[in-house]
């Protein structure tokens, strides 16, 4: 039962973290904060 | 009070954790980059020599690199957890990949797509049971074998591993079943989508809805070409959003028969279940789409996509390890074998309808 409460938890956080940052680094570029991303 | 001494040592947790995973991230870093310095040498060589040289893309060429490092000198334990963090800058990568998508594009394809992945995980999910029962296996390893080559291979398993309360056991089969058959499609269906001469389109749709792992879809898709890639996301992206109602559905079932533990809340059930990165597209989609963002700004963002995407392909390859595959044994394997060619010839013959009929 541990896994059955822990393992969908873990999976939200590291959705959000994930959206949390292509946020925040789509933020910056807008702003003009990070320079421009080479390929 | 209390708050107050135990602040410094979760932080230093948190370092620690951090710290943790530098090792892997620098391995994932160096695999990756290594493919895309293999395809640019590759290809200033064949053109300054006037050679004609098919271009292997760097998404290949970091998973054959990660491949070889993880199944002859192994992973060492230091850099594991750092590896594990593929599937994140894969997530990352979307939500980022939504500034190529104006919300036009996805609302369109969104539909076709909706429609094909609704038929192609009926036929699937029936038929992996059918399958399960024929060869006897466990009911709930069947269940997840299912959920995972319907919709979206690992991560629908592990949301459905506790919804059912199924073993470690069943899990780690399945999990390994899809990722070794993700790994086989990764060769396979270029191949086959070059051989038929499918559009960019039609193939982007094809891996997106036979491919089980977001990964492997991703790089299936990117192998192709860049806009085959970005479809395949869109089309696996939908039926990712899927997950929650299917995990729902066996959860339900489960705990009728009384082998799982009840579902309280469904919305709530549904909302945790969710991939909340969707929504990270969507939003970023909706911004570029309104303007948002300038040309140079699209561009960068679109760039940020890909360095996430090559640590991903990295971690593809250095996770796959070909000895566990093995060692699980043939039965599992054989009906996630036999279930993944049923859907992939299915969802092919599906989108060569739609491309036909409805003009993708």
């Amino acid at each position: 039962m541990t896994n059955a409460t822990s393992r969908p938890r873990l999976a939200l956080s590291l959705d959000v973290y994930a959206v949390a940052l292509a946020l925040t680094l789509a933020f910056l570029v807008r702003l003009n904060l990070l320079p421009p991303v080479k390929w | 009070m209390a708050t107050d001494v135990l602040a410094p040592a979760r932080q230093e947790n948190l370092h620690s954790r951090i710290a943790a995973l530098v090792p892997g991230l620098l391995l994932l870093i160096a695999v990756g980059y290594a493919g895309k310095f293999i395809e640019q040498s590759i290809a200033a060589y064949t053109k300054a020599r006037h050679i004609t040289f098919p271009n292997i893309e760097y998404v290949l060429w970091a998973i054959v690199i990660g491949l070889v490092i993880a199944n002859t000198i192994g992973i060492p334990r230091i850099f594991q957890a750092g590896v594990a963090t593929y599937e994140f800058w894969l997530k990352a990568g979307i939500v980022l990949l939504g500034s190529r998508f104006l919300l036009g594009d996805v609302l369109h394809l969104g539909g076709i797509s909706l429609l094909l992945v609704a038929i192609a995980i009926t036929l699937s999910l029936t038929f992996m049971h059918i399958m399960g029962c024929a060869f006897r296996l466990k009911p709930k390893l069947t269940s997840l074998l299912a959920v995972g080559s319907s919709i979206c291979g690992v991560s629908a398993i592990i949301a459905a591993k506790p919804a059912i309360d199924a073993d470690d056991e069943d899990a780690s089969y399945a999990i390994a079943a899809i990722l070794a058959l993700g790994a086989i499609s990764l060769f396979t269906f270029p191949l086959i989508g070059h051989s038929l001469h499918l559009s960019d389109k039609a193939y982007g749709l094809w891996a997106g809805l036979a491919v089980d792992n977001t990964a492997e879809a991703t790089a299936a898709g990117a192998l192709y070409s860049d806009a085959a890639g970005k479809v395949a996301v869109l089309a696996k992206t939908t039926r990712n959003a899927l997950i929650g109602f299917i995990v729902l559905g066996y959860a339900l079932y489960w705990s009728s028969r009384g082998e799982a533990h009840a579902v309280g809340n469904k919305a709530a059930f549904l909302w945790s279940k969710f991939p909340k990165f969707v929504l990270g597209f969507l939003l970023i989609s909706l911004l570029a789409t309104l303007g948002f963002f300038t040309k140079p700004q699209l561009a960068s963002l679109a760039n940020l996509s890909r360095w996430a995407f090559l640590l991903t392909f990295a971690g593809v390859g250095l996770r796959t390890s070909l000895r566990e595959l093995v060692k699980q044994g043939w039965r599992p394997f054989a009906v996630g074998a036999i279930g993944e060619v049923f859907i992939a010839l299915l969802t092919l013959g599906l989108v060569y309808g739609a491309d036909r009929y409805l003009h993708l």
